[in-house]
């Protein structure tokens, strides 16, 4: 499309467009962006907002609590073990139950015997 | 309009040693190079994202990557078309990525203008609705052709389209853009 084809409303259009996409003027937005894009450049494009404040420490709570897991982990197994030795040692050196014991644990209880001697006559 | 290049013949050979200083990794050199093409730069980004926030943005990541690539670039090319090829790479990404975002909040999302000097004329308010109605590419075609100047050939270099492709985006352009807004009282 050529410009003598154009009607008085492409020429409007045309003219809408540029103000709409009308860059800024003032010298100091300029210098301003001028320094924000070498900013920018400087620290690489990182970003620098709270999140990435979050996300540097992030790095650091992540190990500190990998390290808290395995020392957790540690402790709760050694815990086990010890539980564990403690309850053979104990099973090993305990002494035989005496006989007067094992004939009361057998024994029936009271209410028990008064039921087989009502039972029984 | 010629092809965008802030520096003309004489300067060129003095754009030429300031790239080569800033490949040799000179900050100073990177900076001159910022305020030459700073301006041309954020108008090829404008012309294919929605807002001048974005325009910012995208002109931002766009020195970063010229400044990552700036070993690669050969001194004896025109740095301007190089590093407008990036800058509209970058702007295309962020439209990509807006995209993507902001799939659900389209149109509400839409092209806050930086300023408009002249908000009352009903065209130029419906002018913002009915751009979004043309492709991210025929937008950026008919911005480059009709607000900067561009020539098809230097829009397909830019965008890395055909130039036969420009000259369709421009007509296609054009046309959605005459029929969305025939029926507006003239501002004038």
């Amino acid at each position: 499309m050529t410009h003598n084809r154009w009607t008085p409303r492409d020429v409007e259009i045309t003219g809408a467009l540029r103000a709409h996409y009308a860059a800024p003027t003032d010298e100091s937005y300029w210098n301003a962006l001028e320094a924000r894009i070498l900013a920018h450049v400087a620290r690489g494009g990182e970003v620098t907002g709270w999140w990435s404040a979050l996300a540097e420490m992030s790095r650091p709570a992540l190990a500190a609590a990998a390290i808290l897991i395995v020392v957790a982990g540690a402790a709760v197994m050694h815990s086990r073990q010890l539980e564990a030795r403690n309850a053979y040692d104990s099973v090993i050196s305990a002494a035989p139950p005496s006989v007067e014991t094992a004939a009361r644990t057998s024994s029936l209880g009271d209410g028990d015997a008064a039921i087989n001697y009502m039972l029984s006559r | 309009m010629s092809m965008p290049a802030p520096v003309d013949g004489s300067g060129a050979a003095t754009e030429r040693a300031i790239v080569i200083a800033a490949q040799q990794g000179s900050d100073d050199a990177f900076a001159a190079l910022v305020r030459i093409h700073q301006r041309r730069a954020y108008s090829v980004v404008r012309a294919i994202v929605l807002s001048h926030e974005d325009a910012e943005d995208a002109v931002q990541e766009g020195f970063l990557h010229a400044h990552r690539a700036l070993d690669r670039f050969r001194p004896d090319q025109p740095f301007g078309a190089w590093l407008y090829r990036i800058m509209a790479n970058a702007a295309l990404d962020l439209v990509r990525r807006r995209k993507v975002r902001d799939a659900d909040e389209l149109p509400d999302n839409i092209a806050i203008p930086f300023r408009d000097p002249a908000e009352s004329g009903e065209l130029r308010e419906r002018l913002q609705e009915a751009l979004t109605h043309l492709t991210t590419r025929q937008r950026s075609v008919i911005v480059l052709h009709d607000v900067e100047g561009f020539t098809h050939g230097e829009i397909g270099r830019t965008l890395g389209i055909p130039e036969g492709t420009a000259r369709s985006d421009l007509h296609h352009a054009r046309a959605t853009l005459r029929r969305l807004l025939q029926n507006i009282r003239s501002s004038s």
